[in-house]
């Protein structure tokens, strides 16, 4: 079976920031696609999201998988799940924050958020290290994929979310890359099928919007694009303080003659700018 | 000192003191009022301080949280209100009780301000990152609160912090293993936390096939509340268990179960963490 990737991304300052912390970036060809939350002062936020999505992307567009070039040679655990493609990528941002921070005073300490998905036909890994979330909108109903690395959700309910914004302690988070050498980033996978809408969506977007809320938007229009482009709307109308960023993954299944075609044309088009 | 005073039969039975944190009500060990009756649920209400005054919300008790007589959600404590749960009344009292206590004893919920200020957390408008060690202290902390200061029912702090890959209920959690006995893959032996590990040629494959032509994903095994599962990915996909082909699309791993499935055979085991 051969899935068609549909994306539309879009990052927001928001109303009340002046400078956008988040950052987003996807490589079809890898089928890989990330949203991340950066924080740290004197603009420190927006450089560690930006080198945690490059770096991501990186990782796949050089080394891949197979490639262990950037990674320890042995392997600490004999945790199956560590081995994970995404796992190891974001082992690697990690590191890459971190050098940068180690490189210039202002920087130290800075981190970000990531939420990242990996496709390979109807496989889907989804990853994530702090409060920027994954959804997986399927058969008209959202569900999160993710669980956030938080005081709130880590302190298993006992802090309400009313409380919690009372009290300002939505915006901590337990996990992050840079801050810390070893990061433990949750990796899980999942089997899409035709039609599903993975939602990949910085705290932004999912303080301020419930669940139904962000199905109910996706699920109005058509079109990725608008559907993106309405929940940033929707988030910045219900006034959120953060920057929002939301990225949106559709696959549709497509008869093997189309897949076929695009490849060819893929191949015909990289090759033509070789040539040149 | 406000105060709420849980009540049976007409007599104060215990007491707590009201601060800015929070006050859970319910039948499990880990609530600071335990009410040990069948008629109360697990976690049955909660109070808690905001903007200014306490607030009375029902967790989605069974049973349901009455406010004097009626049944609420959530609602603002007045003084002298009273609460029903089950049998049991709670008094909320803004002076602090007149009444004697037979069995007293006292308690406070402890303030999450305080705790806060004690952490020294600026600019809490951002987002910012909590290291590992001041997470695991707040997270025990909270777990305190909950837990009447009992360590044992508080928030394990390595729990906490532990994967989530799956379900961190009490207990013995399993973790299964599969063990490669023929066929090429990219390792012999496995471990399964995850919810859902592939096995096919995938490079996002917990199980990696490394020969010619094996499907892209020929199955996957979930882990769905402590039992494995092996689960057919396409209907082509033939699946064989024990010497015995799969009919439906699914089905559930036992410890020492031989399978086959896309060249490969494998035994899986429960491995204990």
């Amino acid at each position: 079976m051969a899935f068609a990737i549909q994306v539309a991304a879009r990052t927001d300052v928001g109303c009340v920031r002046t400078n956008n912390e988040d950052n987003f970036g996807y490589d079809i060809r890898h089928g890989i696609f990330v949203v991340c939350d950066g924080m740290g002062g004197h603009s420190a936020g927006e450089i560690a999201s930006r080198i945690a999505v490059r770096s991501l992307l990186r990782f796949f567009a050089e080394g891949g998988p197979e490639d262990s070039g950037f990674l320890p040679s042995e392997r600490t655990h004999e945790d199956s799940a560590d081995a994970t493609p995404l796992n190891k990528a974001m082992q690697f941002a990690n590191r890459a924050i971190r050098e940068a921070a180690s490189q210039d005073v202002e920087r130290s300490g800075m981190g970000s958020t990531i939420a990242c998905a990996q496709v390979d036909g109807n496989l889907v890994s989804i990853g994530h290290v702090g409060d920027s979330r994954v959804y997986l909108i399927r058969e008209r109903a959202i569900q999160p994929l993710t669980q956030d690395h938080s005081l709130v959700t880590q302190s298993r309910g006992e802090i309400s979310q009313t409380e919690a914004k009372a009290l300002k302690l939505q915006n901590i988070v337990t996990r992050a890359l840079g801050p810390e050498e070893v990061v433990e980033p949750d990796v899980d996978s999942i089997i899409a099928v035709s039609g599903d809408v993975f939602v990949l969506a910085t705290d932004g977007l999912t303080k301020v919007l419930r669940d139904e809320e962000i199905l109910s938007t996706v699920t109005s229009v058509e079109n990725l694009t608008a559907a993106c482009d309405s929940l940033i709307d929707r988030a910045n109308h219900m006034g959120t303080d953060d920057n929002v960023t939301c990225l949106l993954i559709r696959l549709v299944e497509q008869p093997w003659r189309q897949s076929f075609a695009r490849r060819l044309q893929f191949w015909r088009t990289t090759n033509a700018r070789a040539l040149s | 000192m406000p105060g709420l005073y849980l009540k049976f039969r007409e007599q104060v039975i215990r007491e707590v003191v009201l601060t800015q944190g929070v006050v859970t009500i319910g039948r499990q060990p880990d609530n600071l009022i335990q009410i040990d009756n069948p008629a109360v649920s697990g976690h049955h209400a909660r109070v808690y301080w905001k903007d200014g005054q306490y607030v009375l919300e029902d967790l989605e008790s069974f049973n349901g949280t009455y406010l004097n007589n009626s049944r609420i959600e959530a609602a603002v404590l007045a003084d002298r209100d009273v609460i029903a749960i089950g049998k049991h009344t709670v008094l909320f009292s803004e002076q602090g009780s007149d009444e004697p206590a037979k069995h007293r004893s006292v308690d406070r919920s402890i303030s999450w301000q305080r705790q806060l200020d004690e952490a020294r957390l600026p600019q809490l408008d951002r987002t910012m990152f909590l290291d590992t060690q001041k997470a695991k202290r707040m997270l025990a902390q909270a777990g305190a609160v909950v837990a009447g200061g009992t360590v044992t029912t508080g928030i394990d702090p390595a729990s906490a912090s532990a994967s989530s890959a799956s379900s961190t209920t009490a207990g013995q959690r399993i973790i299964g293993s599969l063990t490669i006995l023929e066929g090429k893959t990219d390792r012999q032996h496995y471990l399964l936390p995850s919810k859902l590990s592939a096995i096919g040629r995938s490079k996002l494959a917990t199980i990696r096939l490394k020969k010619w032509f094996a499907p892209r994903l020929a199955a996957s095994i979930q882990l769905r509340e402590n039992q494995y599962f092996i689960v057919a990915a396409g209907k082509t996909s033939k699946i064989i268990i024990n010497g015995n082909e799969m009919v439906v699309g699914q089905q559930e791993l036992k410890p020492g179960d031989v399978v086959e499935v896309a060249g490969i055979k494998a035994r899986f085991d429960y491995a204990m963490r």
